[in-house]
């Protein structure tokens, strides 16, 4: 029975973080799908959520609270961002979109270390802090519930892609534009509330870890860089392809992080993706 | 052709008689830090501008030169010999990472570039061999055997060769036949393919070239400070800001590693004049903006937008 403690411990562990790399994934692959376009400032975006979060937390108002608030400010956030500038993007070469999306990631990194602490800070009072038991295997509630949260979220952007009209013309837009075009489909709208919808997400999922992670400005580099392997994995552009993804990337960290050593817990992750890009470029369940 | 020769020439001409006649310390090591970014520029401009291959990771081929010195010194041995030698580990590593890599198109190349990076980062922090993440100190031994100068200006001049060599041989990459390859690919890689240029050898090439570049940087930069770590040379941060200045200056242009370095380098030392210990970031702000205009109205960076409205005027003269 000990001998098997520590797998399962280690087991819940990484499917609760994949989870939670799960929604920011999704964010970065709907936007992908959607529009051709690799958010190089991903993580910069979930560091702005964080920062909201903990904002939001000083002034009394806890991060399961201020979740939509935070998710919604996102969105309104990430359709400026493709109003004024994404959509320049998408009509200069294919470089652009890499180099401007990397320029944002720049300037919000540049923004943030000039204007804020670089101390770590976590939100005052957090609700939860105590640990569950089954078995042999304890869990801290705060993860529980970011995982369980993220899951959801993840599980109503499926949803909402998969059955809702504006979810279709989204997937009709990712497989043909010019198709959705003559089809009615308003490819600007719904480019720009892909973007929103994504810049939503990874905004839910700063807010939901809060409950228990710190945050400093260059938070969103590690976030960022697990999420671009969680899409390869997946596939670029599927969502239940990101969720795959994630749940792998979560479990190769945290048994790479106890195996071999806390600094090295990245090596599987990285690894996997080049194998995965080798082997197979459509990801795990893309389609080409 | 000859213009840019004269310009290069103009160039050697005024930083040797800088090298002579600056006596302050601040003003060579602003020279030293120009030139070691445009030749980091161009390096990186060789497979990402050039090539089309856009890298995030080259700052591990500049680790294996500064590494490749930090070993011949705490070994008994010449660090002239880390020049060969880091070239030539830089190449390898280059050959090896880009075999598999380099067919990936977009930003499979890059993220791939960025996971390569970390396992790299990753590999020199836990090797005892390579000093961990405590890095290597390297003694002071003043000598042209030690390549270490009293004189700042010594190792001005090395670099100026350093930078000339390479803007000569970006010129006769731009007027040779890989060159013309390595546009055709990026302008259409099926079509080069049709007419049987073969993309991964042509590439393998250009990416070897431009590592052994960035590992020669890497030995004078060793040299230089006489210290070397993961942070300093190797990390994310470092390839983040190699590509910038690549990118700044203008992507695919014999100039705009050069003058991407310039902005780079002038930005970074105004915002610390202006600000201090405190203007950290800001110059992250500038640099991000500068990016994000550039790729929203021009894509191809500062030298790009001229040689553009250069290319325009003498079109109009001669159709008038």
């Amino acid at each position: 029975m000990d001998a098997l403690a520590t797998p399962a411990q280690l087991l819940v562990g990484g499917l609760l973080t994949g989870l939670v790399f799960a929604l920011v994934a999704v964010g970065l692959t709907l936007i992908y799908g959607v529009m051709d376009v690799v958010n190089f400032a991903h993580g910069e975006y979930l560091m702005l959520a964080m920062y909201a979060t903990l904002a939001l937390a000083l002034l009394g108002i806890g991060p399961l609270v201020g979740l939509p608030l935070v998710a919604i400010a996102l969105f309104l956030f990430g359709i400026v961002v493709y109003r004024v500038f994404i959509r320049r993007l998408l009509a200069g070469p294919p470089e652009a979109t890499v180099f401007g999306t990397f320029g944002m990631l720049v300037l919000l990194q540049g923004l943030a270390q000039a204007t804020l602490t670089s101390d770590y800070q976590s939100i005052p009072n957090p609700p939860f802090h105590g640990t569950i038991r089954v078995g042999a295997i304890a869990v801290s509630q705060a993860t529980l519930i970011e995982g369980i949260g993220a899951l959801v979220l993840t599980a109503a952007l499926f949803a909402f892609v998969e059955f809702t009209e504006t979810g279709r013309a989204m997937r009709a837009v990712a497989e043909d534009r010019i198709a959705a075009t003559l089809m009615g489909i308003d490819v600007q709208r719904i480019n720009g509330l892909a973007f929103g919808i994504g810049a939503a997400c990874v905004g839910a999922a700063g807010a939901l870890l809060m409950l228990s992670y710190p945050v400093y400005p260059t938070v969103g580099a590690a976030f960022a860089l697990t999420a671009f392997v969680v899409v390869a994995l997946g596939g670029f552009g599927s969502i239940q392809g990101a969720l795959v993804g994630a749940l792998l990337v979560g479990l190769l960290e945290v048994f790479g992080g106890f195996y071999l050593s806390p600094e090295l817990k990245l090596v599987p992750v990285y690894l996997a993706y080049l194998i995965v890009v080798l082997l197979r470029p459509q990801g795990l369940l893309g389609r080409r | 052709m000859r213009a840019h020769l004269i310009a290069l020439g103009a160039i050697v001409v005024v930083v040797a008689a800088a090298v002579f006649g600056l006596r302050s310390a601040v003003a060579l090591d602003l020279l030293f830090t120009l030139l070691l970014y445009a030749v980091l520029g161009q390096s990186w401009n060789w497979i990402s501008g050039y090539g089309g291959n856009i890298s995030f990771g080259h700052a591990i081929f500049f680790g294996c030169g500064a590494y490749a010195s930090a070993l011949c010194v705490t070994h008994g041995l010449s660090p002239w010999l880390a020049i060969p030698a880091g070239a030539l580990v830089a190449a390898l590593l280059a050959i090896v990472t880009g075999f598999p890599t380099l067919a990936l198109r977009g930003h499979y190349f890059s993220i791939a570039t960025i996971a390569v990076a970390a396992l790299v980062d990753a590999f020199v922090r836990t090797t005892p061999w390579l000093g961990k993440a405590t890095g290597f100190e390297l003694p002071i031994a003043p000598g042209w055997a030690t390549m270490q100068f009293p004189q700042k200006g010594t190792y001005v001049a090395l670099a100026l060769i350093l930078f000339a060599a390479v803007q000569l041989a970006t010129m006769a990459l731009e007027r040779s036949r890989m060159g013309y390859y390595l546009r055709a690919l990026r302008a259409n890689h099926a079509a080069a393919a049709a007419v049987g240029i073969d993309e991964r050898r042509v590439k393998l090439v250009a990416f070897a070239w431009s590592a052994t570049m960035a590992a020669v940087a890497g030995v004078l930069y060793a040299q230089y400070t006489l210290f070397v770590d993961p942070p300093s040379t190797i990390a994310l941060a470092i390839s983040i800001d190699i590509a910038l200045i690549g990118v700044v200056g203008g992507i695919g242009t014999l100039w705009g590693p050069a003058v991407g370095a310039l902005v780079y380098v002038v930005l970074a030392k105004a915002v610390a004049l202006q600000l201090g210990g405190a203007g950290k970031g800001y110059d992250l702000v500038i640099y991000g903006a500068i990016i994000c205009l550039i790729a929203a109205l021009r894509p191809y960076g500062i030298v790009g937008t001229i040689v553009d409205a250069l290319r325009r005027r003498r079109g109009a003269e001669a159709a008038a």
